[in-house]
């Protein structure tokens, strides 16, 4: 097995602002997590767990307070969240150049780009109008289409699958799915277990900042919901 | 990220953003030039119509310290705001933090190119020939953009630390309007070491006066202020920068979890 990424022992805090920042909430505890080459890990777990931290730490958004992050040196990473990081005053053409431009293309090859993501969005006249008058849905979908365009070893996907209404969601799978190469690492964030099930391989139970149990996708899923 | 590639970024990011604003309000790109203009007509009528200065050529000596005022004031408090409010974007991509300040500071130097055009406009229709001494605005330009760069960049760092930094910086530039001889002139200060500690600590002044000298009064800037000024700067916009890279991910830290 050719390690993707090891964390170990990790742990993670950040100040509460209500107590004038003397207070800290603890994220992540003593996590330790070992992700091989190719793998498609699913994070579950309840609101507060430390999922989008982790997701974070994994992206080298920020670093943990303690612990070590470790990734393979050749392999490049990438955080995709939806509704996060448009700019609400541009309209939704605008957002998609912003975002693969942002992705390391240049202009001109953003730009043939945009029509291929404005159809895939099924936005119609909307993808010419600020991103302030979208819907939460006609959000997600954009966020969905320019996060396609991501193109890294490795993927780190926060609840990216749910978007819009059913017919949506079943192309934006299917979308994902031509994605999933054998060699490219996935760790998915989802509420929806029946996403998880389809794309994972293996599925990790976060509670309260540590790890619950770690495992075959069906037996901790079924785990997990008998808790809640 | 390469260098290409960061300002391409940059670029994009400033350009966008100015189609953005220009689509907001009913006046569009107009605004660019309208803005200023509208800054000195109330300080023309407060100070000339109001308060009776009489200073031979008081409008022409207004806008010009006016309109290099407002690119400096504008633009570090626009830029002081940047991080925190690209909290988005931040929390999903490890990117150089420089990015975003430097985008509203682009964008801001695109709009003051129309202002600089103005202000060439007004002082021909003035009377005011172009003489070789206008040719000292290209380097107080570089100088300014530099003071606007590092103070930009300190601005962003200070409010993403702590919130309230906003506040200073808006009552800073308050505080520097009026210690700046935007509409007053510094020469009028009788006391000779007051003037030059005046202008010595205070490089807004100082780039004020200078841009008035070579525009106005066919006068040679004090190169020699200029020059340690912008080695100052230099040294600086490093440091600032070396920081910002060392202490990225505090920084994203401190813009996620704020």
């Amino acid at each position: 097995m050719t390690l993707a990424l090891t964390l170990s022992n990790i742990g993670m805090s950040f100040p509460l602002a209500s107590a004038g920042d003397s207070q800290r909430h603890q994220a992540l505890e003593g996590l330790n997590l070992e992700i091989a080459r190719g793998e498609r890990v699913g994070l579950v777990g309840r609101n507060g767990a430390g999922k989008s931290t982790l997701l974070r730490i994994m992206a080298g958004i920020y670093p943990p307070v303690s612990g070590t992050v470790w990734r393979a040196r050749e392999l490049s990473i990438a955080l995709l969240s939806l509704g996060l990081g448009f700019k609400n005053e541009l309209t939704g053409r605008e957002n998609a150049l912003l975002a693969a431009v942002l992705q390391g293309m240049s202009k001109s090859d953003a730009r043939l780009r945009l029509s291929a993501i404005g159809d895939f969005t099924e936005l119609g006249r909307f993808y010419d109008e600020p991103v302030k008058t979208y819907s939460s849905g006609m959000r997600s979908r954009l966020g969905f289409a320019t996060g396609l365009l991501l193109d890294t070893d490795i993927l780190l996907l926060d609840e990216i699958l749910s978007v819009g209404d059913h017919g949506f969601r079943k192309k934006a799978r299917d979308a994902l799915t031509e994605k999933l190469t054998s060699e490219r690492t996935v760790i998915l964030v989802h509420h929806a277990e029946r996403a998880i099930r389809e794309v994972c391989t293996r599925a990790v139970w976060l509670e309260r900042g540590s790890i619950k149990q770690d495992g075959p996708v069906e037996p901790v899923l079924d785990a997990y919901g008998n808790s809640s | 990220m390469t260098l290409k590639q960061y300002f391409n970024l940059v670029d994009t990011m400033a350009r966008l953003s100015l189609k953005a604003e220009a689509r907001r309000f009913y006046f569009g790109f107009w605004w660019w030039v309208i803005e200023p203009l509208l800054y000195v007509a109330v300080f023309y009528t407060v100070f000339y119509q109001l308060l009776g200065n009489r200073s031979p050529d008081f409008l022409m000596f207004l806008i010009v310290g006016k309109f290099t005022f407002i690119w400096f004031s504008k633009t570090v408090n626009y830029a002081g705001n940047s991080l925190v409010s690209n909290a988005g974007l931040i929390g999903r991509m490890d990117m150089p933090k420089t990015l975003f300040p430097m985008a509203v500071i682009l964008e801001c130097s695109y709009r003051q190119t129309a202002v600089f055009a103005l202000l060439v406009a007004l002082l021909i229709l003035d009377g005011h020939s172009p003489t070789a001494y206008w040719f000292w605005v290209v380097p107080l330009i570089l100088v300014e953009a530099l003071l606007i760069i590092v103070c930009g960049l300190l601005a962003a760092v200070l409010v993403c630390i702590k919130r309230d930094f906003a506040l200073l910086i808006n009552l800073g530039m308050l505080f520097l309007l009026f210690m700046s001889g935007v509409f007053w002139d510094l020469n009028s200060i009788t006391d000779e070491s007051t003037r030059s500690t005046l202008l010595f600590w205070n490089p807004v002044a100082f780039l004020l006066d200078s841009f008035r000298q070579v525009l106005l009064w066919q006068q040679v800037p004090n190169v020699r202020y200029l020059l340690g000024l912008l080695v100052l700067l230099i040294a600086l916009l490093a440091l600032i920068t070396f920081g910002m890279g060392r202490y990225r991910h505090y920084l994203a830290q401190r813009v996620v979890t704020a």
